[in-house]
């Protein structure tokens, strides 16, 4: 039971086999009469009558080299050809006559108004460079936060010395894309009474929405060809699929099974987590957060917004925490999207198998008792079915 | 500078706020029952897939792989070399390894030729280090001595494992065998690659094969040309014997186990979030032995842990920013006292009587030792 040794998975042996020979790539415009000339490169076709990469292509294979097709995301050309070349690794998609890589898997690429989770990683003398999983580092002005007790008033060289009061090195934010630069670089702010430093509970990344923004329309469903064998070999969140996806709802409370209490979860639309205990006081704060006024900011400002001190936490919430995290877990290595009604399905799940095995196992069985908690590989199948139904 | 300080510790560490290392520590060292932040009671192991002879040039070969996605290839390779007698090329220590094997020598009466630790070759790479740098270089030693340590009991069974890895590779007094084993960690060291790499460089020992010797004695050795009726380097039990006999406890490769203290509780196979927070991380080299069906200890290290080097947390009773916190001033307390829910470094070091339950739990009958290393057995080889 300590140990449990599983023969290698073979993934995606043939993807190449001819029935699904061109689903990987998607054309929007199917009435294009591709033809050409042998394609240079050595993958065999099975099909001949279309030049262009079909399934997945890698950075530096030549997704065509017929001229009249248009570059666009994810590709480049050479001066000297008319070639186009990938520089992802993705699936193509044309687009009347442009052609674009889909990146499987990309970092996230911030837009504004995006509730990300970050982590401090450098303090500097006005403001913080923040870890959101974006090609850069995104900065958080010493401006862009709340003083203690909601002050209103210029940041003075008082604050600036004591930055590292507010947030240090390795500290989780949570907060909101105030505006992104013109490299791509995001700006962030901590301006309500919701964001600030977080605690009280565990963290986890997974992929986020990267690349063109999988949103979720596009990913509902999206297990066909991955093998649902939680043994796979796969990095977390490898399978391009899965991840966070930008949804009306980034922040919401559960109440926890078996005496778990009240537990809130923050998806960060990078795919930054953050499950917690919810504060003490902190529903109150939030209810009476439409209707304060700006001049009553400092009442409300919860006193505890820096606070690195823990709360105490029974066992219990622990544990469903544990679980909830697991649950996200299981959903981003088997690829499907992770929002309030995967993860909502998926904690049920978890606790319908739970019963199950419940009733099959002996109770009294010391061994069988460990690691029940453990949801990721047997227990993962029967929670993605459910969710997935 | 800091990327000297990373590869000494245990892991990379990942930056966690006190906030969260606070959390992890408590659910970790919660009395009986440690909620590890992926479920997992302290004994269990992620699941890992593993396959054996997977390079088709190597005398042996295994790949394994975690479900977090890190796995690693090792390969071994032997090769004939010529022995060099000559008493006075060796060093200090292989005399004293020699004096051992004399006295081995004269309890056994065989005349065979004590093996040499210098034999067997590790090199390990790790993606993002260099093969100088200390990380590969302690655990390349730190797996190698426990392989060459591993010396089997006097049973006469086993008598071509007499003297353990070395003795087994001794062809006669001229000439003996070299073996390569070459370590790739093909992802980045999530968490500390020790257990990953020790287990995948078992596997690929216990799939290695020499070739069938045809010479006799002190001849120059020649061998048999075909590959199949090669014989194990580590022999494996034959299940056909009888099943009357006092059942045979084969020699296997020796398996080194990562395990962690945190608090009362003993957890094994820790990420590298658990890693961070660990009161105490050992190294605990373990085999099994021939004469007896338990676990043989072969070595502990201990490894530094990475939670020394962590930022305290501010308790609230210190917090300038805390509305109604006093001010700076209460400065003299030094935050030595434990504030329930403020993360402190761990200073100073672990219980004795926690360093034996974790030896306890890796060599016990039935303990986590047994169950790997049986787990392990079960790979099929070929």
């Amino acid at each position: 039971m300590a140990i449990t040794i599983l023969a290698p998975v073979v993934e995606n042996a043939a993807p190449y086999n001819a029935d699904s020979d061109d689903s990987l790539s998607v054309a929007s415009d199917e009435d294009v009469e591709m033809t050409g000339t042998s394609r240079p490169h050595k993958r065999q076709r099975l099909q001949g009558e279309s030049n262009i990469a079909t399934g997945i292509v890698t950075p530096g294979e030549v997704v065509t080299d017929d001229p009249q097709w248009m570059r666009g995301h994810g590709t480049y050309t050479t001066p000297l050809s008319t070639s186009i070349i990938a520089t992802v690794a993705g699936t193509v998609l044309k687009t009347n006559k442009l052609l674009s890589v889909t990146p499987m898997r990309a970092r996230y690429i911030p837009e504004i108004g995006d509730l990300v989770v970050g982590r401090i990683v450098e303090v500097q003398s006005r403001r913080w460079k923040v870890d959101v999983a974006a090609p850069l580092l995104a900065q958080l002005p010493l401006s862009a936060i709340n003083l203690p007790g909601g002050i209103l008033r210029r940041r003075t060289t008082a604050d600036e010395l004591q930055i590292r009061t507010f947030f240090s090195e390795g500290d989780l934010v949570i907060a909101e894309v105030q505006s992104v630069h013109q490299d791509g670089s995001a700006s962030l702010h901590t301006r309500t009474l919701k964001y600030g430093k977080l605690r009280n509970g565990v963290f986890l990344a997974v992929s986020g929405t990267g690349g063109s923004g999988a949103s979720s329309s596009s990913v509902k469903g999206g297990r066909g060809t991955k093998s649902v064998a939680g043994s796979s070999l796969a990095a977390p969140g490898g399978s391009g699929t899965g991840g966070v996806v930008r949804s009306r709802r980034q922040v919401w409370t559960v109440s926890g099974a078996n005496g778990g209490g009240d537990i809130q979860i923050i998806l960060g639309v990078n795919g930054y987590i953050h499950i917690s205990k919810l504060a003490d006081g902190a529903e109150a704060a939030s209810s009476a957060t439409e209707n304060v006024s700006i001049t009553r900011l400092e009442e409300m400002a919860s006193s505890s917004i820096y606070s690195s001190q823990n709360e105490d936490i029974s066992a219990k919430t622990r544990r469903e925490i544990a679980r909830l995290a697991q649950c996200i877990r299981v959903l981003v290595q088997n690829g499907v999207r992770v929002d309030e009604e995967t993860v909502m399905k998926a904690y049920d799940a978890s606790q319908e198998v739970d019963l199950e095995i419940g009733d099959e196992e002996d109770e009294d069985d010391e061994w069988r008792q460990e690691g029940r908690e453990y949801l990721e590989g047997a227990k993962a199948q029967q929670i993605l079915q459910y969710v997935m139904r | 500078m800091s990327n000297q300080r990373q590869a000494s510790s245990a892991s990379q560490v990942p930056h966690l706020s006190p906030a969260e290392l606070s959390y992890l520590y408590t659910s970790l060292s919660l009395p009986k029952n440690p909620i590890r932040p992926d479920g997992r009671s302290p004994t269990q192991f992620r699941p890992l897939s593993a396959e054996t002879n997977i390079l088709p040039g190597t005398n042996g070969s295994a790949r394994i792989g975690f479900a977090d996605g890190t796995q690693a290839i090792v390969g071994v390779k032997a090769s004939v070399e010529k022995t060099i007698l000559a008493a006075d090329t060796l060093d200090s220590r292989s005399l004293a390894q020699h004096g051992d094997a004399l006295n081995r020598e004269g309890e056994e009466g065989s005349a065979a030729v004590s093996g040499q630790g210098e034999w067997v070759q590790m090199s390990i790479e790790i993606p993002g280090y260099r093969d100088d740098d200390a990380l590969p270089v302690f655990l390349g030693e730190m797996m190698r001595e426990s392989l060459v340590g591993s010396v089997a009991g006097g049973s006469e069974e086993v008598k071509e494992m007499a003297g353990g890895l070395k003795g087994r590779l001794v062809i006669n007094k001229r000439w003996h065998w070299r073996l390569y084993i070459d370590v790739l960690l093909l992802s980045q060291p999530l968490a500390y690659p020790l257990p990953l790499l020790s287990l995948t460089t078992h596997l690929a020992l216990l799939s290695t094969k020499l070739p069938k010797l045809k010479s006799t004695g002190e001849e120059d050795p020649f061998f048999d040309d075909d590959w199949a009726v090669a014989e194990y380097l580590y022999p494996r039990s034959n299940k056909q014997s009888s099943p009357s006999d006092a059942p045979t406890y084969p020699v296997r490769p020796p398996v080194t186990l990562l395990v962690i203290a945190v608090g009362e509780n003993v957890i094994f196979d820790p990420n590298r979030e658990e890693i961070a927070v660990a009161d105490a991380v050992l190294a605990i080299s373990i085999t099994r032995s021939s004469d007896s069906e338990n676990m043989k200890l072969l070595s502990i290290r201990s490894i530094d842990p990475p939670s020394r080097l962590t930022q305290p947390g501010i308790p609230n009773s210190e917090n300038v920013n805390m509305l109604g916190g006093p001010p700076a001033s209460s400065n003299q307390s030094g935050g030595q006292e434990e504030v329930g829910g403020v993360w402190r470094p761990r200073r100073g070091g672990v219980q004795r009587s926690v360093i034996t339950r974790m030896i306890k739990t890796v060599l016990q009958k039935g303990g986590v030792g047994e169950e790997v290393i049986q787990g392990l057995e079960g790979v099929k080889v070929e």
